[in-house]
């Protein structure tokens, strides 16, 4: 079965259109990964409407491509100018631009494309051989279990992005919000539709995603001083292949942190960001002998934070395809895309579509196999990337995310939906609430709400539905767990 | 020793006049100091109370009815935003550095590019939302501002509408129907 489905997969990858896509999708991320700002969640959110007309696999491949050359390409500027390209990035700095400034950048750089692949493909194969078992052992979950999930994802995101644990629910409540808006799915009552017809399918969520991670962050970037923070690079990055001493040396920190990063990256709300800084912080504990010591550019470390990062990539898609809860907000915007094309991810998708989802697998694995040869061959060109000015792409990208929001539905009010949603994003962030949790509450919202009700109905409107089911009790006490562990923390604190 | 009723009542007195004081001086956190401290904080909260003033008013279905939803969320997010005022979290910002003058003002001209939109259609106005954005940001070359306000939505309109064929606001007078189609036949 499953060779006929990686045979059906390799099918689907040889075409010339679907290969296209996957270099063109590579490339981007790697543009928008290499200057800062531009993160690979926003390049997804306004890239997305041009996957609409496409198959479900050629819209993902384009969208996978991003963001593994995002992903990647974060890491070129946090050693070249100290500053990470994606947020993912931001461990990278520590020992890469130390390398940089004794004049090894270029060493750094090819240290970090073979530790990214390194971390990429572990994290794909642990997708492949993770992702079944998990599907097929959550078919068997109900209503309670489904909506202990929900509930589990939004906590848990709102503990660990932010600083502040009660920022990171009001934003993820208020996306819950937001969702309600709409006919009612059981009931078929109108809810705060306000009599506007196009609101009654509710808000159209990749528009509310564009103005949240498009518009927000430009806005941002415009009270800064559109002008302001433009790096030049000048260092000259020759030679291709990293030295077979530096191979030997990172081998064994890229396949842990590759590992590692694997499962932090799948836990629902952990992107990236957190998985290189544990990564990073594991490889310093496992290695404190090494020469030169960490923080001093030692290629080590630049290894661990990249196939972290890498590595979270692949993880955050295990919970996004078996059970429809997603791993970080980019995986948020890929379940926007596959509802888009009425696949609906979850324990079912096995059974529905097993050929899309091996397209998946084996394109991913592929598209890190595009990543280490551009990321070997052209790192001197990408290091120029960096020199772009801001000014000339973000008048780009705003037109991007008005049109990325008209095309959803060739209707110019999700375009209103989508500056309004940028405009509350600026002021959110500038408040210091993080806009991750909103994104997932857009999404676990109807899955809660409507397995809340059902279970309801099941129970005859007893909550007791929830204590026994075993998995939806231990789901609902680590989620309630999330949020009180940090609260203990900063009262003891 | 005994307890007479006058020093009972002023026992309970002064608890009253400590439970008041305490109030008072939670009152005072909450006062004019956190909701300037913590805007949005109270904003949601005030949102939260429409929000239920609202859904209180929906029909109530079998079991938990469409209300019940909207309602517990702006519940929770009252408790989380009251906890954000009350603790006055909102203080540490980097506000500083920014300046919202020329948020204030890309918004607008994204506001006005939204209303030009279904009057004059995609093409036409991205061309003037262009170069306006472009100027705003100091690009200064005559060349590039042409370049980048004709060439991009030019190429925008190709490939959102004649590569994957996505349907964009034409305008009133579709001027857009006057390119070219495109020389090559792209098929998949």
């Amino acid at each position: 079965m499953v060779v006929e489905y990686i045979s059906q997969a390799l099918v689907n990858l040889a075409d010339p259109f679907v290969l296209l896509l996957m270099i063109g999708g590579i490339f981007l991320g790697i543009l928008m990964g290499s200057i800062p700002g531009m993160t690979a969640t926003m390049t997804i959110a306004v890239l997305l409407s041009f996957t609409f007309t496409m198959e479900p696999s050629q819209g993902m491949i384009l969208l996978l491509g991003i963001y593994g050359g995002a992903v990647y390409a974060g890491s070129i500027p946090a050693i070249l100018i100290r500053t990470p390209g994606t947020p993912s990035a931001a461990a990278t700095i520590f020992d890469g631009y130390p390398l940089s400034q004794k004049g090894e950048a270029g060493r750094a750089i090819r240290v970090s494309t073979i530790a990214s692949f390194v971390g990429g493909v572990i994290s794909v194969f642990a997708l492949m051989f993770f992702s079944p078992v998990i599907a097929d052992a959550a078919l068997r979950f109900r209503s309670p279990e489904f909506f202990a999930l929900a509930f589990f994802g939004l906590t848990i995101i709102a503990s660990v992005s932010g600083d502040s644990l009660t920022k990171g629910m009001v934003s993820g409540l208020l996306g819950m919000l937001v969702a309600t808006v709409g006919i009612d799915p059981v009931t078929g009552f109108h809810r705060f539709t306000f009599d506007i017809p196009e609101l009654l399918t509710g808000v159209e969520f990749i528009a509310v995603m564009i103005g949240l991670f498009g518009i927000a962050e430009g806005l941002r970037k415009y009270s800064q001083g559109i002008n302001s923070g433009n790096d030049r690079v000048d260092q000259e990055i020759s030679g291709v292949f990293p030295s077979l001493s530096d191979l030997r040396s990172i081998a064994p920190v890229s396949v842990g942190s590759g590992v590692l990063g694997s499962f932090i990256g799948a836990i629902p709300g952990a992107g990236g960001d957190i998985a290189a800084f544990i990564t990073y912080n594991e490889a310093t504990r496992w290695l404190k002998d090494s020469i030169p010591s960490f923080g001093e550019g030692n290629v080590r470390g630049v290894a661990a934070a990249e196939s972290g990062n890498n590595a979270s990539t692949g993880g955050a898609l295990i919970p996004t395809l078996t059970l429809g809860i997603p791993g970080d907000s980019v995986s948020a915007i890929l379940i926007g895309a596959l509802l888009v094309h009425d696949v609906n991810p979850g324990p079912g998708l096995y059974q529905e579509e097993p050929v899309l989802l091996y397209t998946i697998f084996v394109g991913f694995l592929l598209i890190y196999v595009f990543i280490l040869i551009f990321g070997l061959l052209g790192a001197n060109y990408w290091a120029r990337l960096i020199n772009i000015p801001k000014s000339h792409i973000w008048p780009v990208i705003l037109v991007l995310c008005v049109i990325g929001a008209i095309a959803l539905r060739g209707n110019v009010f999700d375009a209103w939906i989508m500056l309004g949603a940028g405009v509350l994003g600026y002021a959110m962030r500038l408040r210091g609430y993080p806009l991750a949790p909103m994104v997932l509450g857009l999404i676990l919202a109807p899955i809660a709400e409507e397995n809340l009700r059902r279970s309801l109905v099941l129970s005859g409107g007893s909550p007791s539905i929830f204590l026994t089911s075993p998995i939806a009790l231990v789901i609902i006490l680590l989620g309630l767990g999330a949020i009180a562990l940090p609260a203990v923390r900063s009262i003891r604190a | 020793m005994f307890i007479t009723n006058d020093c009972l009542v002023s026992y309970h007195e002064a608890e009253k006049i400590m439970v008041i004081q305490k109030v008072g001086a939670v009152l005072d956190r909450i006062g004019l100091e956190s909701v300037r401290s913590s805007p949005l904080s109270v904003l949601f909260i005030l949102f939260s109370v429409v929000v239920i003033f609202f859904a209180s008013q929906f029909p109530s279905g079998d079991g938990v009815g469409p209300s019940f939803f909207p309602i517990a969320v702006s519940v929770g997010i009252i408790f989380f935003a009251a906890i954000d005022v009350l603790t006055g979290s909102d203080t540490e910002l980097e506000m500083s550095e920014f300046d919202f003058g020329p948020a204030a003002v890309v918004a607008a001209f994204l506001v006005g590019y939204v209303l030009l939109m279904p009057a004059l259609g995609f093409l036409v106005s991205t061309m003037l939302f262009m170069p306006v954005v472009l100027y705003y940001s100091d690009i200064r070359s005559k060349l590039l501002v042409v370049a980048l306000s004709i060439g991009f939505p030019v190429a925008l309109f190709y490939i959102f509408g004649r590569i994957f064929l996505v349907r964009l606001p034409e305008g009133i007078i579709p001027v857009s129907r006057l390119l070219p189609q495109l020389p090559l036949v792209v098929t998949f």
